[in-house]
């Protein structure tokens, strides 16, 4: 204990004066008031009675003036600014940042029921607790997004209440920011330190953002929360329709044991809340298993795996957020595809039209396209120009487009330059690897004319004559396909690989437009397409999100594409708020599949001098023992001083109540 | 040194401006009112009329007595004598009025919250006197106390009033309360017993019932008033309370006292028990002895007298 006002030399003679004069006056106070009675004796007959009662009295008033000294103690020791020795150390600001990623909801040592994250919360509020009058403290979260739990203070018990609800997220812990901004929130303030509170599963970008934090100028401290590292996780979930059959939908599912002990797990897979498969997989550490699981009926879209124990048990396997997974296939809808001829092409149009199941096609005629008088060539998803003799349009939609023989005329909007005409052209060689020539032959077609293409370095050419491309395609907003000839002009409609090729091309069409986001993890931003998930982003600006927690948000959609950050795993439930299918919905899966969100292992590297965590039960026993007494926070003087209030407010009750009068 | 002893002695009593109002005009009236009321009361009754105890030569015999030489043969009883050979002197009851003796105790303790009870005890002690004087009694008055012994001889009429007015407004005050002292020497002034008003408060422990017994002894027909001022009598009127200092009012050590609610309460009941003693003591010896509290009117306190204390017969 220490003084920081007045020093005991000052102190001393001011409570010697104060003493004297109380004492003085104490004396003068004891002078009575003479009361002129007409009859003493009488007085003293009375008065005798009550003789045996003055020691009492005595002792009484020699009370009084104790206290009264005592009062007088009481305000020089308040003068004096007692004060602990801890408290008139330098003042400190310190950064407490916990660790609540997805691997903080994991299993304490010893502890049944108890997280990682308990430990955590007990050992910042330790620090917390253990602050100064003159310190400060902020507290931060790092999860796959960063916050304040409770801002700048140098109250414990606000602080404490920002801590205590903190939950664990599901995503990985963003240290590099979360430290960046602990580092800023203290870095100009008197004594700067940070402190984490981590469990050490952490990836190589957090570990990596703690070593650099270690060695920074500002110290930092590290308080490891760990745990048995146990854990079998759901680390891939995905749906998908078959290519060549697409009603048909098969799964696929990752599982892998994180822990370092073999383990036995019953994988079950829901589909629409229906059980459509069970698998009992034994994985040893380290060890990962995929399970496919085909031929299921299109009609489902909503798929779920969980790991359960084969004994019937609830308890999770490590974290109990990898035991589960979601997926969505979303709904098939048919492409809308625009033939533009002159109608002698009937090969091409039976081609199309036995792909009736996933294409909606729509004729125009060559006259109408180059007029822009038909709005369907505005909304194709694809446009076939086979005009033959006639001649093209100005521009071409904004779609994927499919031009033969687009350079007879010389004037012509492909955006594939002509390279040069060739008579009788023969196709030497294909790309049998390219998706639009799968199982196509084109040897030995005969062609009366053509032109070969002028490539530029990122077109996919496809065919080749004499080694001039005369087939290319050309990727972009819209994929470009254009061939250097007429199928009028030779036999290739009549050969088997005529409709096959068209049925690549509308395939691969179809592949690049929708279907294929089964899920999406938590944590970061994430760009999706309205047309991904099977929603039309035609006159859509804004989406209204539904997740599987908390209420509904609407973002805004640019050109089909929205950008969503999902923090809990679960379905969530994507809607047009505007444009011609508005109120349209569909489902989006948003897994915590992430490997090292599941790994339960500390990877911090041994350099980091991290601090020992006392064990849990002393923690408990240091927070009960303190108690959220927020006035021992204060000045000691102020305590003092209402302990003077008290000790006057006595007196003056016991001056009135006549005890020590 | 003399004016420290002046600082240190009590400063001697004399009467002040409201003692000269304490006769006036108003208080003339309601006297007379007085006298109206109590020839009312005593009607049909002779001036003069009271009668000593003396055996001396009246008209109405009284009894006999052995002959003894020197005496009047006039009184010598012919009839005894002739019967029986014995010699025997007849007396007679003498007839003489009876003296009213007023004594007044102007002593500290009846001066005391600005002299309240004694200006009381000398109004009473006026309309006494007026009364008797309206009688044709004898009056005569004596102002004393362990200091001074102040004494009116008797006077006769109704005139005299303005004589006991002026005794009583010059009369010295102050000094102990002495019940004994007072009396006595009253009784040894007084050549002829009669009736003797002492009014006093009595403050005196041992000498209170010992003067009126004496003046009883001394064949005097003793009356006490006890003037009490009510606040004395039950000090919790004052919120007397705390530490104080007791000084008597007569003198004396200072006695350091605490007062609570329960020692004030004890006080009025030892003065209870103290006024209750003194009636006993009175009331044994036949002595009245009348309370007289200052809150009420004089003239009803002495009505009440001649009511039930046999002052006038």
């Amino acid at each position: 204990m220490s003084f920081a006002g007045w020093t005991l030399a000052q102190l001393w003679p001011l409570f010697a004066a104060g003493a004297g004069a109380i004492t003085l006056l104490y004396l003068l106070r004891m002078r009575r008031r003479r009361v002129v009675v007409p009859f003493a004796a009488l007085w003293e007959r009375v008065t005798r009675e009550s003789e045996s009662r003055r020691l009492w009295r005595k002792l009484r008033r020699l009370l009084s003036w104790l206290l009264q000294l005592l009062v007088l103690a009481l305000v020089c020791l308040s003068l004096g600014d007692p004060r602990p020795e801890v408290w008139l150390r330098d003042p400190v600001s310190l950064a407490v940042v916990i660790d609540t990623s997805a691997s903080m909801a994991g299993p304490a040592p010893d502890e049944p029921g108890v997280t990682r994250l308990d430990l955590g919360r007990r050992r910042a509020e330790q620090a917390l607790r253990s602050l100064g009058p003159a310190d400060r403290a902020v507290v931060i979260e790092a999860s796959e997004q960063v916050g304040v739990l409770a801002p700048l203070s140098g109250d414990p018990s606000s602080l404490v209440a920002g801590l205590s609800g903190v939950t664990p997220r599901f995503g990985e812990a963003d240290l590099p920011r979360a430290l960046a901004l602990a580092s800023h929130a203290v870095s100009e303030r008197p004594g700067p330190r940070v402190l984490v509170v981590t469990d050490g599963a952490l990836d190589p970008a957090a570990t990596a953002a703690l070593v650099d934090c270690t060695q920074g100028s500002i110290p930092c401290e590290v308080a490891r929360v760990g745990g048995p590292s146990d854990n079998v996780a759901i680390t891939a979930f995905a749906a998908r329709r078959y290519p060549y059959a697409r009603d048909k939908i098969e799964v696929l599912t990752e599982v892998r044991n994180l822990g370092d002990t073999p383990a036995k797990v019953v994988l079950e897979i829901e589909a629409d809340d229906a059980p459509v498969g069970t698998r009992t997989l034994r994985l040893e550490p380290g060890q990962s298993t995929r399970e496919v699981l085909g031929q299921l009926d299109a009609a489902r879209s909503r798929f779920e795996a969980r790991l359960a124990r084969e004994d019937g048990g609830t308890q999770p396997f490590g974290l109990p957020h990898d035991d589960v997974a979601y997926a969505v296939v979303p709904p098939l809808t048919p492409l809308d595809v625009v033939l533009v001829t002159d109608g002698t092409n009937l090969f091409l149009e039976a081609a199309l039209l036995t792909l009736d199941d996933h294409v909606r096609l729509t004729g125009i005629s060559p006259q109408d396209a180059r007029q822009g008088r038909r709005p369907e060539l505005a909304e194709a998803d694809v446009v076939f120009y086979d005009v033959g003799a006639d001649t093209l349009p100005d521009t071409l939609p904004r779609a994927h487009v499919v031009i033969f023989d687009p350079w007879r005329h010389e004037a012509s909007p492909c955006p594939v330059d002509k390279k040069a005409d060739v008579r009788r052209p023969f196709l030497t060689e294909q790309d049998k690897g390219h998706p639009v020539l799968d199982h196509v032959v084109l040897k030995d077609v005969n062609i009366a004319r053509g032109t070969t293409f002028d490539i530029v370095p990122g077109d996919e050419i496809l065919v080749r004559s004499l080694g001039d491309p005369i087939a290319v395609m050309r990727e972009g907003e819209h994929a470009t396909v254009v061939f250097g000839f007429d199928p009028r002009q030779s036999d290739l409609p009549m050969r088997p690989a005529f409709p096959m090729m068209v049925d690549n091309l509308i395939r691969t069409f179809e592949q690049r437009e929708a279907g294929f986001v089964a899920s999406v993890p938590v944590g970061a931003h994430r760009e999706l397409t309205l047309a991904d998930l099977g929603l039309s982003p035609e006159g859509v600006t804004r989406v209204r999100v539904q997740g599987p927690q908390g209420p509904a948000g609407t973002l805004p959609v640019e050109r089909g594409r929205f950008r969503l950050r999902a923090l809990t795993p679960g379905f969530y439930a994507i809607a047009a708020v505007d444009g011609p299918l508005a109120g349209s919905s569909v489902e989006l899966a948003v897994n915590q599949a992430n490997l090292h969100a599941s790994d339960l292992h500390d990877r911090i590297d041994d350099q980091i001098q991290a601090l020992d965590l006392p064990p849990a039960t002393e923690a408990a026993a240091t927070t009960d023992a303190t108690g959220p007494t927020s006035l021992v926070q204060g000045p000691l003087w102020t305590l003092v001083m209402l302990v003077v209030a008290g000790l006057i407010a006595l007196e003056w009750v016991s001056y009135h109540r006549r005890v020590t009068v | 040194m003399g004016w420290a002893n002046r600082l240190l002695t009590r400063r001697e009593a004399k009467p002040s401006a409201s003692d000269e109002a304490l006769f006036d005009e108003a208080f003339l009236a309601r006297l007379e009112l007085l006298q109206v009321v109590a020839r009312r009361l005593f009607r049909g009754r002779q001036r003069a009329e009271r009668k000593t105890r003396k055996v001396g030569s009246g008209l109405e015999f009284a009894d006999h007595r052995e002959y003894s030489p020197g005496d009047d043969i006039r009184y010598l009883d012919w009839t005894v004598w002739m019967r029986l050979h014995h010699a025997l002197i007849r007396l007679f009851e003498e007839d003489e009025d009876l003296p009213i003796r007023i004594v007044i105790d102007v002593s500290d303790s009846m001066r005391t919250e600005g002299g309240a009870k004694l200006r009381y005890a000398m109004q009473v002690g006026a309309a006494l006197a007026y009364v008797g004087l309206a009688n044709l009694d004898r009056v005569g008055i004596t102002c004393a106390s362990g200091r001074h012994h102040t004494t009116l001889p008797a006077v006769r009429g109704k005139g005299r009033i303005f004589r006991v007015f002026e005794f009583l407004r010059s009369a010295d005050r102050g000094g102990p309360t002495d019940i004994r002292a007072m009396c006595s020497r009253v009784a040894a002034q007084s050549r002829q017993p009669g009736l003797t008003v002492v009014l006093s408060d009595f403050y005196d422990l041992e000498g209170a019932f010992e003067g009126l017994n004496m003046l009883r002894f001394r064949k005097h027909e003793p009356v006490a008033v006890q003037v009490l001022d009510p606040v004395e009598a039950d000090p919790t009127r004052l919120g007397l309370r705390g530490d104080v200092q007791l000084v008597d009012v007569e003198g004396g050590d200072a006695r350091d006292v605490t007062l609570s609610a329960r020692a004030v309460a004890a006080y009025t009941q030892a003065h209870q028990r103290f006024c209750a003693q003194l009636e006993s003591s009175c009331r044994s010896r036949g002595i009245f002895l009348a309370q007289a509290l200052i809150d009420v009117p004089f003239d009803d306190m002495v009505l009440r007298l001649f009511r039930q204390g046999g002052i006038l017969r």
